[in-house]
C-alpha cells in the first residue's frame, strides 16, 4: 500500500463551476452556476418495490435524507391510496420538526452564518463555525453541539436509526412512541425552544444591530424580485410537512395554490444547453430565461420564500417574529435575498416550538400508528418542504406497487434559475470596467448562493468533503480572461 | 479499554461511491470486539462530528478521486492529509478536518488517532449499486488493512 502525498479532486471538477460572461464594455453580462448531473435514478428507481423508496431515497443526498424520507414516505401513501392515522402523520411531523431545527442551526451557525456574524470582509480562514464561536463564545458552540445531538437522537427514537431513516411506510409508520420515549423527546424540545429564543437573539444583536450588515441585506447587488413558493397548512401558516404548496407573485398576492398530485399542472421544467440541470419555472407564467419580475416564471422556494407565500407560521412565537421581520424589512414580500438568513432562523423557532408541541400532543403514544393499505397501488405524489426548497416526489407503479417510473424535484432545484441571478446581481455589484477582479468576487459571489444553502448532496461525503468553487470570467468573445479557484 | 470506530462512509447508490461502506459492510461479520463498532453512513461534516465522539481511535473507509489517481488505488492517509484550507467556503458543510477541530473546540471527546483508508474510485455520479471491478478488487486489501489496523 502507498503512504503518498495526495492531491485530492472532488467529483466537482469542472462541474461547481461560475463562468461570468462580459459584454463589449467589460460589464457583467451573464452570469451561470452549474452543478454536476447526476445520472439514472429513475432508471434505478424502476422494478423497486415503491415502500422501498423512502429508504433508497435517503441516500440520495447526505445533506437532508429526512427531507426524502418523508417525500418518499407520502408519495407512497397515496401510490396505495391510504391515510395515515393521526398518530402516524404526527410522529413523522415529530421526526420532521427536530430534523428542521437541526438542519437550520448547522446552516446559520456553521454554513451561511459566519458571513454576519464573523463578518463579511474577516478573513476567510475565520470565517467559519470555529470563528462564530469565538464571537458569540464558546457557550453558543456547546449549545449548538448540543441541539444537533438532542434533534439527532429525536430523529432515531423515531425513525428507527439515526440519519438514515427506516420508519416511514405507506399508511403511517413502523412503531408506536413509549411514553418513556415521550418525555426524553419533550425534555429535548424544551430546550430546543430555548436556544430558537437564544439564536434569534443571535440574529438581533450581532446582525440588525449592525447598520453596515443590514445596509448590505437591503442593497440592490442582493435583490431579486420573483414569485415565492412554500407549503401551507388550511390557515395558510407556513408548513413543512403537509398541506398544499402555495405560490405569490412578486407583489405578494396569492397566484396559484395546488395540491401534491397537481404539481405537473403548475411546474414545468426548462433544459438550457449550458447546464445539467432543468430549471423548474411556473407554466402559466412561461420561460422568459433567467430574469426575475411578473411576466417570468421564476420562482423561488426557500426560507424567505416560505414566509413571503404564508400569511404567518402556526406558532405563537415564531408568528410574533414574522410580523417583525416585515414591520423591520418594509412589508411583504421581502426581495432581499440575504435576508433569508433571518428567516431561517424564524422557521428555525417554529420548527422547535412545533416539536415541543407534537411531543405534548395526548395522540402522539397512540399505539394505532398505521393504517395497512388495502386498495390496488397506482400513482402518487408526496411533496414536503425541505429546508432548501419544496421537494417532489412521484412514482407510478403496476398493480403490485412496483415502480414504473418515477420524477423527483429536489429542493435545490427549484432555485437554480434565482442562484444564477443572484450570482449575476452580485457579480455585476462587484466587477467594474477596468477594474481588476479579486478574491473579494469570490466571497462576495459566495454569499449570493449561499443564503440559498444550495445542496448538492453528491458532494457532501467524498473526500475531502468541501465543495469546489471555480469562477470563470470571459469576455464578450468567449475567450477566458481570468480564473478563481477555491477547494478545487 | 480502547473504544474504536470503524466508518464507512460514501452513497451504497452511486456506484463506486459504495466502496467504503461495503467494505465496512463486510467486515460486519468478521468483527467480534465489543469494543469495536462499525458503522455506515452518507453523510458529511459537522454530521460527522456526532458520530465520531465518544470514540478514543477512528478508521474511516471512502472513496477518493485524486488527480491521475488508478482506479482500485488504496491510500492510508492521516487526517491532515486532508486538512487542506480551515476555509467555509464549502456552500453547505465543514471538511473532515474541520468537524474534528469543531468537535475539540467543543470540548466533545474526539478520536485521538483517526486513520483514513480511501480507495481511489472511479464512476461517482451513477445511480447503480455496486462498484466497477477495479474498485471491486481493491476490497480485500482494504479488508485486512482494517483488520490489522485494528490489531496494532
Amino acid at each position: 500500500m502507498n503512504k503518498i502525498s495526495i492531491d485530492p479532486i472532488t467529483r466537482l471538477e469542472g462541474h461547481g463551476k461560475i463562468e461570468i460572461f462580459l459584454n463589449e464594455e467589460g460589464e457583467v453580462a451573464n452570469a451561470y452556476f452549474q452543478v454536476p448531473e447526476l445520472r439514472g435514478f429513475e432508471k434505478f428507481a424502476e422494478g423497486r418495490p415503491v415502500e422501498e423508496m423512502a429508504r433508497i431515497t435517503t441516500r440520495i443526498c447526505g445533506v437532508c435524507p429526512e427531507a426524502h424520507h418523508m417525500a418518499a414516505s407520502k408519495a407512497a401513501d397515496a401510490v396505495y391510496h391510504v391515510e395515515p392515522p393521526p398518530a402516524g402523520k404526527k410522529l413523522r411531523e415529530l421526526l420532521y420538526s427536530a430534523f428542521f431545527t437541526g438542519d437550520h442551526t448547522t446552516h446559520f451557525y456553521a454554513l451561511g452564518g459566519p458571513d454576519f456574524v464573523v463578518g463579511p470582509d474577516a478573513p476567510a480562514a475565520e470565517r467559519n463555525i470555529l470563528g462564530v464561536i469565538k464571537k458569540v463564545g464558546l457557550d453558543a458552540g456547546g449549545k449548538v453541539i448540543k441541539l444537533r445531538r438532542d434533534a439527532q437522537r429525536t430523529v432515531s427514537i423515531i425513525g428507527g436509526k439515526a440519519v438514515h431513516p427506516v420508519c416511514g411506510l405507506p399508511g403511517g409508520v413502523s412503531k408506536a412512541l413509549t411514553e418513556e420515549e415521550r418525555q426524553e423527546i419533550e425534555g429535548y424540545a424544551k430546550d430546543a425552544v430555548e436556544f430558537a429564543k437564544f439564536s434569534i437573539k443571535v440574529v438581533d444583536d450581532i446582525v440588525l444591530a449592525n447598520k453596515a450588515y443590514v445596509d448590505l441585506i437591503m442593497s440592490d447587488a442582493y435583490t431579486q424580485r420573483t414569485y415565492y413558493m412554500g407549503m401551507v397548512d388550511a390557515n395558510n401558516k407556513v408548513n413543512f410537512y403537509d398541506g398544499k404548496v402555495r405560490v405569490v407573485d412578486p407583489e405578494g398576492k396569492e397566484f396559484v395554490k395546488y395540491a401534491p398530485s397537481e404539481y405537473q399542472d403548475v411546474v414545468a421544467e426548462m433544459v438550457e444547453p449550458w447546464s445539467y440541470l432543468k430549471f423548474p419555472y411556473l407554466k402559466k407564467v412561461g420561460w422568459k430565461g433567467l430574469v426575475g419580475g411578473m411576466d417570468s416564471g421564476v420562482y423561488c422556494a426557500t426560507p424567505l420564500s416560505r414566509l413571503n407565500a404564508a400569511d404567518g407560521m402556526a406558532t405563537p412565537l415564531a408568528q410574533a417574529e414574522y410580523e417583525r421581520f416585515y414591520q423591520t424589512l418594509g412589508g411583504k414580500p421581502v426581495h432581499n435575498t440575504l435576508a433569508c438568513h433571518w428567516a431561517r432562523v424564524i422557521e428555525l423557532l417554529y420548527a422547535a416550538e412545533r416539536w415541543l408541541e407534537l411531543a405534548q400532543d395526548p395522540q402522539i403514544t397512540d399505539p394505532n400508528v398505521r393504517t395497512i393499505p388495502t386498495a390496488t397501488p397506482t400513482e402518487g405524489v408526496g411533496i414536503v418542504e425541505a429546508p432548501r426548497g419544496t421537494l417532489t416526489h412521484h412514482y407510478i407503479t403496476d398493480e403490485n406497487g412496483i415502480v414504473q417510473k418515477a420524477n423527483l424535484i429536489v429542493g435545490t432545484t427549484n432555485n437554480n434559475a434565482p442562484i444564477s441571478m443572484s450570482i449575476k446581481s452580485a457579480a455585476q455589484g462587484v466587477i467594474k470596467k477596468g477594474q481588476p477582479v479579486t478574491d473579494g468576487l469570490l466571497n462576495m459571489v459566495e454569499m449570493a448562493f449561499r443564503s440559498y444553502d444550495p445542496c448538492f448532496g453528491c458532494a457532501t461525503h467524498s473526500l475531502p468533503g468541501q465543495m469546489p468553487l471555480e469562477v470563470i470570467i470571459r469576455d464578450a468573445s468567449g475567450t477566458e480572461i481570468q480564473r478563481l479557484k477555491q477547494n478545487c | 479499554m480502547v473504544k474504536t470506530l470503524v466508518l464507512g462512509l460514501g452513497n451504497p447508490i452511486l456506484s463506486d461511491d459504495g466502496v467504503g461502506i461495503e467494505i465496512v459492510n463486510r467486515l460486519k461479520s468478521l468483527v467480534r470486539d465489543d469494543d469495536v463498532v462499525i458503522e455506515e453512513a452518507s453523510i458529511g461534516g459537522i454530521r460527522l462530528v456526532d458520530m465520531m465522539a465518544g470514540y478514543d481511535r477512528a478508521i474511516v473507509v471512502d472513496a477518493i478521486k485524486t488527480r491521475g489517481g488508478v482506479p482500485g488505488q488504496v491510500y492510508r492517509l492521516e487526517v491532515e492529509d486532508l486538512a487542506g484550507t480551515l476555509h467555509a467556503s464549502s456552500p453547505h458543510d465543514l471538511n473532515f478536518y474541520t468537524a474534528l477541530e469543531l468537535g475539540r473546540t467543543m470540548g466533545m471527546q474526539m478520536p485521538g488517532e483517526v486513520a483514513v483508508f480511501a480507495v481511489e474510485v472511479d464512476n461517482i455520479d451513477t445511480f447503480h449499486e455496486g462498484c466497477c471491478p477495479e474498485v471491486e478488487r481493491a476490497i480485500p486489501e482494504v479488508m485486512d488493512a482494517v483488520l490489522q489496523e485494528l490489531q496494532s
